[in-house]
């Protein structure tokens, strides 16, 4: 279940949701930790969807993902006796969790992925919407690889995860103004790398 | 670009079956075992306490039919304590007629 906040819910209901959600994912660690298996099987189908498909955003790799989103959903279940609950929420630290592990990978791979722009993915020849929405898709990827670390984290978590400021602030640990600055600046970089790649295909439509 | 992140919010990455699979291994290798008490290891030798239940009410039902017999059944506690009733001359008593299992002499 994925769950959005658009901006047609109120904010209320978001912080009901969530704080909701934060609790129920407290007890179900909790219950893990007493033994429960079904527990498990219910935090993992919570849990792991968002950090996967936070890490295919940040990596831009599936396979890469896949790894960090096993190793975070491990530390959870190492943790989960010693886990004190009423201090951080379960998704934030997780989330924290997976954001070092994709710091770690992006270091080692040298590079902030500036080449890729180079190689844009083949132009849509029809005006067909599906293969429209597949370049379209490919091309917020490929804008996002071409970000710097910090940034590209910061722009996932608040415009693809949803997440509000302060939780990214935890989440990244930094302040709030410094992540209003790194997804200001991300927003920025992706409208000139998307410009950059329309212009390269050629796209006519305005966005 | 608010279109595209709307379009990346509305698809997600499917988790990958085998990625589901290998966290819930996971989670089962390290999960911790289920506390376990010294009362209910007795309880599991004798099957639980469904099983402890039946012995209870086994008990109970024997203690009573011992206490209050129905009829046709030999009733040792009245023996022992003589309980009077009309047919108890002496000549009748349980001992002397074998227990229910006299047998009338044919003439």
């Amino acid at each position: 279940m994925t769950r959005h906040p658009t901006q047609f819910q109120a904010a209320t209901d978001v912080a009901d949701d969530t704080a909701a959600q934060a609790d129920a994912e407290a007890a179900l660690l909790r219950r893990y930790a007493q033994g429960d298996a079904a527990a498990a099987r219910l935090l993992a189908a919570r849990l792991t969807p968002r950090l996967f498909g936070h890490a295919v955003r940040v990596l831009g790799d599936h396979a890469e993902a896949e790894d960090v989103a096993q190793d975070a959903m491990m530390r959870l279940w190492k943790i989960a006796p010693n886990w004190r609950e009423g201090e951080a929420k379960v998704s934030t630290w997780l989330y924290r969790v997976v954001a070092n592990l994709c710091t770690d990978r992006l270091r080692k791979r040298g590079t902030t992925g500036l080449e890729d722009v180079d190689e844009p993915a083949d132009p849509a020849p029809s005006a067909e919407s599906s293969l429209q929405q597949a370049a379209r898709a490919d091309a917020l990827q490929l804008a996002l690889d071409s970000l710097p670390e910090r940034q590209r984290q910061a722009v996932v978590l608040r415009h693809i995860d949803g997440l509000a400021n302060p939780e990214i602030a935890a989440i990244l640990e930094i302040g709030i103004e410094a992540v209003e600055s790194l997804t200001a600046r991300g927003k920025r970089a992706l409208k000139q790398a998307l410009d950059g790649q329309k212009d390269a295909l050629g796209f006519s439509d305005d966005r | 670009m608010e279109g595209l992140f709307e379009q990346a919010r509305a698809t997600p990455p499917e988790v990958p079956d085998a990625l589901m699979a290998r966290v819930l291994a996971d989670a089962q290798a390290v999960q911790p075992t289920a506390p376990s008490s010294r009362w209910r290891d007795w309880l599991a030798v004798f099957g639980g306490l469904p099983a402890l239940g039946g012995l209870v009410t086994a008990t109970c039902v024997g203690f009573w039919i011992g206490l209050a017999p129905p009829a046709g059944l030999p009733d040792l506690g009245a023996a022992v304590f003589g309980v009077q009733s009309a047919s108890d001359d002496g000549f009748e008593s349980i001992a002397m007629t074998g227990f229910g299992w006299d047998i009338e002499e044919e003439l």
